[in-house]
């Protein structure tokens, strides 16, 4: 891929071979027990956003979970970017080098900068040259207004910064699908809007996202679809605007009356 | 409502509250009772100081060659003078002693290169110091190549020899103790088994008990013909047992790294070996630090076992010299200058681990 193509995502010239990026058929998973997904059906196509809600518990986290394997399924199939996920560890590792992540508590490695968080991957898994991998890294860092703090620690930021590095450390590896769990529930409020700047800035640019969030506005505004999950099951699935102004179940009604009643 | 319309300007602080003077007075002399623990405490130091001083140095006799030379009533150090050359090279030949002084200062050099953070080439100078060094320092003490006379193991002793058995315990036990520990972690049933029962065999038994088995048991085991040598047979036995510590030193590490770290790695399409190398284990590691030097200084004070399988240590050697008919009734002298070389190393490991603490601290904990 040429370097000129700077944008956020980076996924100007991936590897199309379908028009599906994401792809769950009859996904069942237990904890012990305790059935947390049930018959789970949806496909992501490339280049759509996806903003998944629910109460908590309802299985939207183990949901985007599964779709990198930090989470095992059951039952059912999942495919990702035309690769079926099985249990082989080899395809798993080649699935997850194109399924960036991003986490509610940014799991930053504490012990590198900045520079190096980003640049560990690529020049570990991709094997790509130090040099190449440092100016990579600074480019996104600064796609996400934090070149100025490269050389320092994780520690040494704040949440909202810690969260975006996160974000530029994923985007690094070229992923053709980004997973966001939860990215803003930890933050302070003042810091949600800079790390909400940036992934509105990432969707615009076209980049396949699933994000489990509780930002309405953010589904408001970017999403394509959005999925209302609970108790492991999917209850309802739509267009933002039919979403919030018609919502069809009871139990959605009952959730948005709840989190857009106050 | 407003409560000060010009900003104040900072004062310094009381100056009772500043200097030794106020911390004395906060912390010595506070109250009578807190006054009165302070004397008492100060006789007892004076008690006790005194006298060590005055046997140790004022009173002592340090030039000579005999008995004869002690006359004083003090700490008779020509005994460890006359000794010297023994309690650091054990039985070594006199004449092949210059083969033991290069190994230790380039032992000592190695050592200093690696921990003096000014110095350039450190990974070159470690590899050489794990994979080159112990060949070279193998052929110059033991000899048979290059025609230097064979020098057989049971020779070697001494302060020589306490430092082998350290070193080589220390280098065998980490990474042998970080594979332990990761098995016992692994999800894979007869690795973990395996690390579980190994782990918890050594750590069961006493390490004399490893050594007399080392030394006794094992050769009845090995089929006829085929002989291992005694300190190779205690170095393993030594290496084996620290690193049961060790591995749960380090599983205590691991375990205190967040679930998240791993799973961030895992999800950038790290491999197993990766996502621990790269970013468990260095944090681990380093969390650990207090652990593992403690273990080691654990392990260099165990080496002093290895008297009852009847290779001289610096302690063995001390002892074995105690009997000497000429020295009899100076053990007090030979045990105090053992404990002073111990103390030495063991005190330098814990002042560079504090140092290592400090100086990998990146203030962060997530």
């Amino acid at each position: 891929m040429t370097q000129a193509a700077t944008n956020l995502s980076g996924t100007s010239m991936s590897k199309s071979t379908s028009d599906l990026m994401v792809e769950m058929r009859g996904v069942n998973k237990w904890y012990g027990d305790f059935h947390v997904l049930r018959d789970i059906d949806f496909e992501v196509k490339r280049g759509e956003r996806i903003v998944i809600c629910g109460p908590s518990g309802s299985g939207k986290s183990t949901l985007i979970r599964c779709i990198n394997h930090l989470e095992e399924h059951q039952q059912g199939d999942i495919v990702v970017g035309g690769v079926p996920l099985t249990q082989d560890v080899k395809r798993i590792e080649q699935i997850r080098r194109s399924v960036g992540m991003v986490f509610q508590h940014f799991n930053l490695f504490p012990h590198l900068t900045v520079l190096e968080n980003c640049c560990i991957a690529p020049m570990w898994v991709q094997k790509k040259p130090r040099r190449e991998a440092e100016e990579q890294a600074m480019r996104y860092l600064e796609r996400v207004r934090i070149a100025e703090q490269a050389k320092k620690y994780p520690g040494q930021l704040s949440g909202g910064q810690q969260q975006r590095v996160a974000i530029a450390r994923s985007l690094c590896m070229h992923p053709d699908v980004m997973l966001f769990d939860e990215p803003t529930s930890a933050l302070d409020p003042e810091m949600i809007k800079e790390v909400l700047d940036v992934m509105v800035e990432l969707a615009e640019e076209g980049m396949t996202m699933l994000c489990v969030t509780h930002e309405m506005g953010f589904a408001k505004t970017v999403a394509d679809r959005v999925i209302f999950m609970d108790q492991g099951q999917i209850i309802e699935e739509n267009a933002p605007e039919p979403f919030f102004n018609n919502p069809q179940s009871e139990r959605t009604q009952l959730f948005l009356s709840q989190i857009l009643g106050h | 409502m407003i409560h000060n319309q010009t900003m104040i300007d900072q004062r310094p602080a009381p100056s009772n509250t500043l200097g030794p003077m106020a911390w004395l007075r906060a912390n010595l002399f506070s109250s009578p009772l807190n006054t009165l623990f302070t004397l008492v405490g100060l006789y007892i130091l004076y008690l006790l100081v005194v006298p060590t001083i005055q046997w140790a140095f004022i009173n002592a006799d340090w030039i000579g060659t005999t008995r004869a030379d002690c006359s004083r009533e003090g700490a008779c150090w020509v005994f460890v003078n006359a000794r010297f050359t023994q309690f650091i090279y054990g039985l070594y030949p006199r004449s092949e002693i210059w083969r033991a002084n290069i190994v230790f200062g380039g032992f000592f050099t190695l050592i200093a290169w690696l921990a003096i953070p000014r110095l350039p080439l450190k990974r070159w100078v470690a590899v050489f110091a794990l994979v080159g060094f112990p060949v070279v320092a193998y052929v110059l003490l033991h000899g048979g190549y290059f025609d230097l006379p064979r020098v057989p193991t049971h020779r070697w002793g001494g302060l020589m020899l306490t430092l082998l058995l350290a070193s080589v315990g220390m280098i065998g036990a980490l990474p042998i103790g970080i594979v332990l520990a990761l098995g016992r972690r692994s999800n894979m049933p007869i690795v973990k088994s395996f690390c579980v029962i190994f782990i918890e065999f050594w750590r069961g038994v006493p390490l004399i008990t490893v050594l007399f088995m080392a030394s006794v048991m094992l050769p009845l085991f090995l089929p006829s013909g085929i002989s291992v040598d005694r300190l190779v047979r205690a170095l393993i036995g030594l290496t084996l047992f620290q690193s049961a510590y060790m591995a749960e030193v380090i599983r205590g590490g691991l375990q205190a790294i967040p679930k998240g770290q791993e799973e961030a790695a895992a999800a950038l399409g790290m491999t197993y070996w990766k996502r621990m190398g790269l970013i468990v284990l260095p944090q681990a590691l380093k969390m650990m630090i207090p652990g593992i030097v403690n273990t080691f200084i654990s392990l260099f004070k165990d080496t002093t076992l290895v008297m009852i399988i009847g290779l001289f240590d610096l302690l063995g050697i001390v002892q074995a010299a105690l009997s000497d008919s000429n020295w009899l009734g100076f053990s007090l002298e030979g045990y105090v200058f053992a404990a002073f070389v111990f103390w030495i190393f063991c005190f330098s490991m814990s002042r560079y681990s504090q140092y290592l603490e400090r100086k990998l601290n990146t203030g962060h904990k997530r």
